[in-house]
């Protein structure tokens, strides 16, 4: 198998992900990887065969050719997609004809998308991934986010695909669940308790590394607090200086300095990704017991 | 250290990782522990954990919750924390960095020293009088912080945030001199330039500097 997959248009941040590069932490590197991991898995459960790395694309979507036969799962969200004029369905795979045009046009809701194929895209790996970290300018194709004109080639058929998963449904009023951070005892309780209490709006700030919300009046602008650097993980909840919480996402970087008050739960961490700007989020303490058993499966 | 680490506070970082800390202050002691531990835990990886990844002052563990329940790895690693060491603490690498200080490479280096109430030349003198131990790699690619200088030697960050600064940047805050290895924004001062290159993205491991490891500064053609 070869052929090319070529970019006619592609919204801000479309790039090349897989299942990330974890285990590099210790290098100074995050592991990237799909935004919403289940999305990207279900895309993939939707071909006979699937390579390892798709394409994440955000609300605005993206258009392609490919030059070649092949067959292509979409999943993630909701976007309006049509091959050559036709629409089709979304949350399916669809079989495209060399000189096949495909475009993704937004739709009712998600942050994020996923085109998974019948191959791999022969970008080359790096570190064990083609996941492109667009932070440090890494993997992916030549380091950075998709544009149009780009020409990915495509390689080796996929492995056999597994067994089918579910599409995640759209994100509803249930509270994103969390575990308390690593500082969340550097917070007065009265604090600890408006940071349950309130809804906070996810303000159009958002990208790989991290999902800025609206402070909702919550975190006093004068906290200044010396900490040590330490690890992050994704889903770490960080208040800046100025009272601005931000929820770390899969480009994370490897250590922060400012104090994270609570961490989303696995299981929740893909539904919170894909909540647009302008919607509201309210924060549900569980204990470990119960992100483990929510988390049983998750990706 | 031919006994048991100091007593680490184990906590949860998600759900899908330990947290192992030394304290919450970045001190010598803390630094070695948290080294000691990694060094232990790479020796003996325990069932289900995914990730060992040593900190300042932590080690941060990944595990698998369907291999290991937290409860039981962090019984673990409190064992392992609390046995005795066999000899040596951990093993140490030497390296040699040659550097560029002052100049268009190293902007702040008159500052620093007016700063110190030093000369230039018995700054550098007190700055690479002795290896210096990586701590620790984080922040960015292969981003080394090395310490402890003395006290007579410690300046808070600058602050103001400079724009990227370029790979083989030496930086100087806090006790610490630290290499960087990509281009970053930095609130440290600037120092000096090397050609030494700790990040390869096509090298496994991409990074030759350990946490652990001795690092010599060396003024280049000196």
């Amino acid at each position: 198998m070869s052929g090319a997959l070529r970019i006619l248009r592609a919204g801000p941040l479309a790039t090349i992900q897989d299942r990330g590069r974890p285990g590099m932490l210790r290098y100074g590197i995050g592991a990237s990887g799909a935004m919403v991991k289940g999305a990207f898995a279900a895309a993939g459960g939707l071909l006979e065969r699937r390579g390892s790395a798709g394409i994440e694309f955000t609300t605005t979507g993206l258009d392609f050719a490919v030059d070649c036969d092949l067959q292509a799962g979409f999943c993630g969200g909701a976007f309006r997609l049509t091959v050559n004029g036709e629409a089709r369905n979304w949350d399916a795979a669809h079989r495209l004809e060399a000189g096949a045009v495909v475009r993704i046009a937004p739709g009712g809701w998600g942050n994020y998308g996923y085109l998974r194929l019948d191959r791999e895209i022969a970008t080359t790996p790096l570190l064990g991934s083609r996941s492109t970290n667009s932070v440090v300018g890494l993997g992916g194709f030549e380091g950075r986010a998709l544009l149009a004109g780009d020409r990915l080639p495509l390689g080796e058929a996929g492995e056999e695909a597994g067994t089918e998963c579910a599409a995640p449904a759209a994100p509803d009023d249930r509270p994103v669940r969390v575990l308390w951070g690593l500082h969340a005892d550097l917070f007065p309780s009265v604090l600890r308790s408006r940071f349950v209490s309130t809804p906070f709006e996810i303000s159009k700030r958002l990208d790989r590394m991290g999902v800025r919300l609206d402070n909702g009046g919550v975190f006093p602008q004068d906290r200044i607090l010396s900490l040590v650097s330490d690890a992050v993980v994704a889903g770490d909840i960080q208040i800046l200086g100025d009272g601005t919480p931000i929820v770390l996402m899969r480009d994370h970087q490897p250590t922060g300095g400012y104090p994270r008050i609570a961490t989303i739960i696995t299981a929740d961490l893909d539904r919170f990704a894909q909540m647009r700007p302008g919607t509201f989020v309210r924060f549900e303490p569980v204990t470990l017991d119960r992100a483990l058993a929510a988390g049983k499966g998750a990706l | 250290m031919d006994e048991s680490l100091p007593l680490p506070t184990i906590m949860p970082l998600g759900d899908r990782a330990l947290l192992i800390r030394f304290g919450t202050t970045l001190t010598d002691g803390a630094n070695r522990a948290a080294i000691a531990l990694a060094r232990r835990l790479e020796a003996a990886v325990p069932v289900g954990v995914e990730e060992i990844d040593p900190n300042l002052i932590s080690v941060l563990l990944r595990y698998d919750p369907a291999k290991i329940e937290p409860q039981r790895l962090a019984g673990e690693v409190r064992l392992m924390a609390s046995a005795a060491a066999d000899g040596r603490e951990f093993e140490a690498r030497r390296h040699t960095i040659k550097v560029r200080f002052g100049g268009e490479d190293g902007p702040d280096l008159d500052a620093v020293a007016a700063m110190l109430g030093l000369t230039v030349g018995d700054f550098l003198e007190a700055h690479n009088v002795r290896p210096l131990r990586v701590l620790t790699t984080g922040f960015a690619p292969g981003f080394v912080y090395c310490g402890f200088h003395p006290p007579a030697l410690v300046l808070p960050r600058r602050s103001e945030v400079r724009g990227r600064v370029p790979p083989g940047t030496i930086l100087f805050a806090a006790g610490q001199t630290a290499i960087t290895s990509t281009p970053i924004p930095t609130g440290w001062h600037v120092i000096g330039r090397t050609d030494f290159s700790n990040f390869d993205a096509t090298a496994m491991p991409p990074t030759r500097l350990r946490e652990g490891d001795d690092v010599q500064f060396a003024e280049a053609g000196a």
